[in-house]
């Protein structure tokens, strides 16, 4: 039995990918098992899902603590998440990430792939959506699964209108995923682990490495008329001297802020590494 | 066959497809919701030629599968944890009416949205049957089966079927949907013989009359016409007829008591037909030289098998009883497996509060009372208000029953 884990943040797609390959899989002849960790909903949060594949039929219930593949779908996550806990000696780590397997920060008894999945998604889909490129990339990295499969589970999976621009994404991902490389060598990285330490709801919860983008206030532009500060789900959004003011800290990059801006005063960028 | 990775939830949806059921009334809560969209979408694209009925909550739900159901429509509703809670009272009804309604439960606790039994566990006793699935492919068949039970001339009772809420609803598996021809073949269309229909109201009730006037006995052998006169709503009609209704409590569970080999019979007719079967009441895993064995429901039932295989290579003689149907409950099955092993542990994912140890194994115990070598039986309390159920923790429990069995009974533990 091989068993994965994928980690991402709310809205990437980690249940829509453990689901994907778990047909994909089943496709290529075997059993398989998609299992998405339910919690408190919300947008950029840190998510984990699982999949299991194996020859018979599978009883385990459990969540999988002890992976053979971890897959990570956010560049940032690593540092606010202990990824790496539990995975195999010898185990597989698939990241987006924009650099090489040092750029991480994982080390240990496994090999780390690289991919800059955001970068294929912005690309390709116009959203930093990662799940499908990663699979490409997951396709190339383990050979566990085959291209052909991964696109025939996708077109079950996914709405008609967005199959084929995921499927792009997908193919580039397996052409730009990295050889995996031993870092058993790396030192040790100690990860400042957040989860668990406050409530998943906490508005006193620093949230900016959840951001992919990050909203820019033109304040000469903004006409003062509140509408960012009454859709801003995370409250991140002030009205200071009759324009507004983003508190960084607290704001997960969502983008509702821009998307409800009348006079176009917000523009989302691209958050530097 | 055609096989799909599927979640829960859309399994109990294909069932209720296959079942062609005629009506559909449900409110959604979670863990179950997909299960009435899936439904929905069937309907809306013409796949399933049913009514969808928009209700305000589980108790309209209820009574809107039991008023079709009376008029001769196979009916169906699903809902979980705080909307069976809420469902309680109009239960009841339909269990007295004897209506043939199935329902699906996404199984989570009450104030908690994590797995758990609380929420059938507290329908125990309102005259419905109960079976548990381990995994979404028995989930579709116990779905396509329950009809046959629940509209089985000598049963004419509702059927529940629980599948554990997040651990099957949303996990997706393979699955494989049997043909429509075949299961047309297994379950034809619901025809009940007394139908209430408006048109003919006044008629049916003078009929009603003349079969009540006759006068009745609780011994006289189950009938059609008998299950007719459980429309309790007539009595609430004061015609003057004898008006004790302690009969219905009787005859419901000389219902109960022949669903009993109905079920048998039902899931060795779908296993000759489609290949599955899952050994009608229980169903006993490595059990024929086992020293203690596990009793559990659901998917407990599942991660169970994985720790018991580990323990038998081991050299471990642990066995499993899966309990599949709860109520009605098999008792003369505990009472022939307890006499061939030292222990028998019981997993519960409920509780009784108040009392000592869990519900399923407090009634497997009072099954064995009596029997002259009775084997040790352990209490276990898991996986409650959606904590995980770990093989490894199955595992440690299979050794602790094996070290124990046939000494004295130790306390109910919590894991």
């Amino acid at each position: 039995m091989i068993e994965i884990r994928f980690h991402g943040r709310g809205g990437q797609g980690a249940v829509t990918g453990v689901r994907v390959l778990a047909s994909a899989m089943h496709l290529g002849g075997r059993y398989s098992q998609a299992i998405p960790q339910y919690g408190t909903e919300r947008r950029g949060a840190p998510v984990v899902a699982f999949c299991r594949v194996d020859d018979t039929r599978i009883r385990e219930r459990d969540l999988v603590h002890e992976p053979d593949i971890i897959v990570v779908l956010d560049p940032q996550l690593s540092r606010s998440v202990d990824v790496a806990r539990g995975l195999k000696d010898g185990g597989l780590a698939l990241v987006n990430h924009p650099g090489s397997y040092r750029d991480t920060g994982l080390s240990g008894n496994f090999k780390v792939a690289t991919v800059d999945a955001t970068k294929i998604a912005l690309e390709t889909l116009g959203r930093p959506i990662t799940n499908t490129a990663i699979l490409g990339a997951f396709a190339r990295a383990t050979s566990i699964v085959e291209m052909r499969h991964l696109e025939e589970a996708l077109r079950g999976e996914l709405p008609a209108r967005i199959v084929e621009s995921n499927i792009a994404a997908m193919r580039k991902a397996y052409e730009g995923v990295s050889e995996a490389v031993d870092v058993s060598k790396l030192p040790k990285r100690v990860v400042a682990v957040k989860e668990s330490q406050e409530p998943l709801i906490s508005y006193s919860r620093d949230v900016s490495d959840w951001r992919v983008h990050r909203p820019v206030v033109d304040r000469g532009a903004c006409v003062g008329c509140q509408r960012c500060w009454i859709y801003c789900p995370e409250t991140a959004i002030s009205v200071v001297e009759g324009g507004v003011e983003v508190n960084y800290a607290y704001c997960k990059g969502c983008g509702i802020c821009a998307e409800e801006c009348l006079v176009g005063a917000i523009k989302m960028e691209l958050e530097e590494e | 066959m055609k096989s799909e990775v599927m979640v829960g939830n859309k399994a109990v949806a294909y069932a209720v497809k296959l079942a062609r059921a005629n009506l559909i009334a449900a409110y959604p809560i979670t863990p179950q919701t997909t299960i009435v969209q899936y439904l929905s979408e069937f309907v809306a694209e013409g796949e399933l030629a049913a009514e969808f009925v928009n209700v305000e909550g589980e108790i309209t739900a209820q009574l809107a599968c039991l008023a079709g159901s009376i008029a001769g429509a196979r009916a169906f509703t699903a809902t979980s944890g705080p909307g069976l809670l809420y469902m309680h009272e109009a239960l009841h009804g339909t269990a007295r009416y004897r209506a043939p309604i199935v329902m699906a439960v996404a199984n989570r606790g009450v104030r908690t949205m994590g797995p758990d039994h609380s929420d059938m566990m507290a329908q125990r006793d309102t005259g419905w049957i109960q079976l548990y699935c381990e995994n979404n492919q028995e989930v579709l068949d116990t779905g396509v089966m329950a009809y046959r039970i629940a509209e089985d001339a000598g049963v004419r009772l509702p059927v529940s079927f629980g599948l554990d809420g997040y651990v099957l609803s949303y996990t997706a598996e393979p699955v494989e949907v049997p043909g429509q021809e075949e299961v047309d073949e297994f379950l034809p269309p619901y025809k009940t013989e007394y139908p209430v229909l408006p048109e003919t109201f006044d008629e049916d009730i003078e009929r009603y009359k003349r079969h009540w006037a006759k006068g009745k006995s609780i011994d006289e052998p189950f009938t059609p016409l008998a299950a007719d006169e459980s429309f309790s709503h007539l009595t609430m009609v004061n015609w003057g007829g004898p008006h004790d209704q302690q009969w219905r409590w009787r005859s419901h569970q000389e219902a109960m008591t022949r669903a009993k080999q109905v079920i048998k019979e039902v899931d060795e007719e779908y296993g000759r037909r489609f290949g599955r079967s899952y050994g009608g009441l229980v169903d006993e895993y490595r059990c024929e030289d086992a020293d203690a064995a596990l009793v559990a429901m659901g998917t407990v039932a599942s991660t169970a098998r994985a720790a018991v295989d580990r323990l038998r290579r081991d050299g471990k003689r642990v066995g499993l009883v899966k309990l599949r149907s709860f109520r009605p409950f098999p008792r003369e099955e505990f009472r022939r497996i307890g006499a061939d092993v030292d222990a028998l542990c019981v997993l519960d994912r409920s509780i009784s509060l108040g009392d000592e140890g869990g519900i399923v194994y407090n009634s497997v115990r009072s099954a064995l009372y009596g029997l002259d070598e009775r084997p040790t039986v352990m209490g276990v309390h898991l996986g409650m208000a959606g904590k995980e159920v770990r093989v490894r923790d199955i595992e440690r429990i299979g050794e602790r029953a094996l070290a124990e069995r046939g000494g004295a009974e130790p306390p109910v533990r919590w894991v």
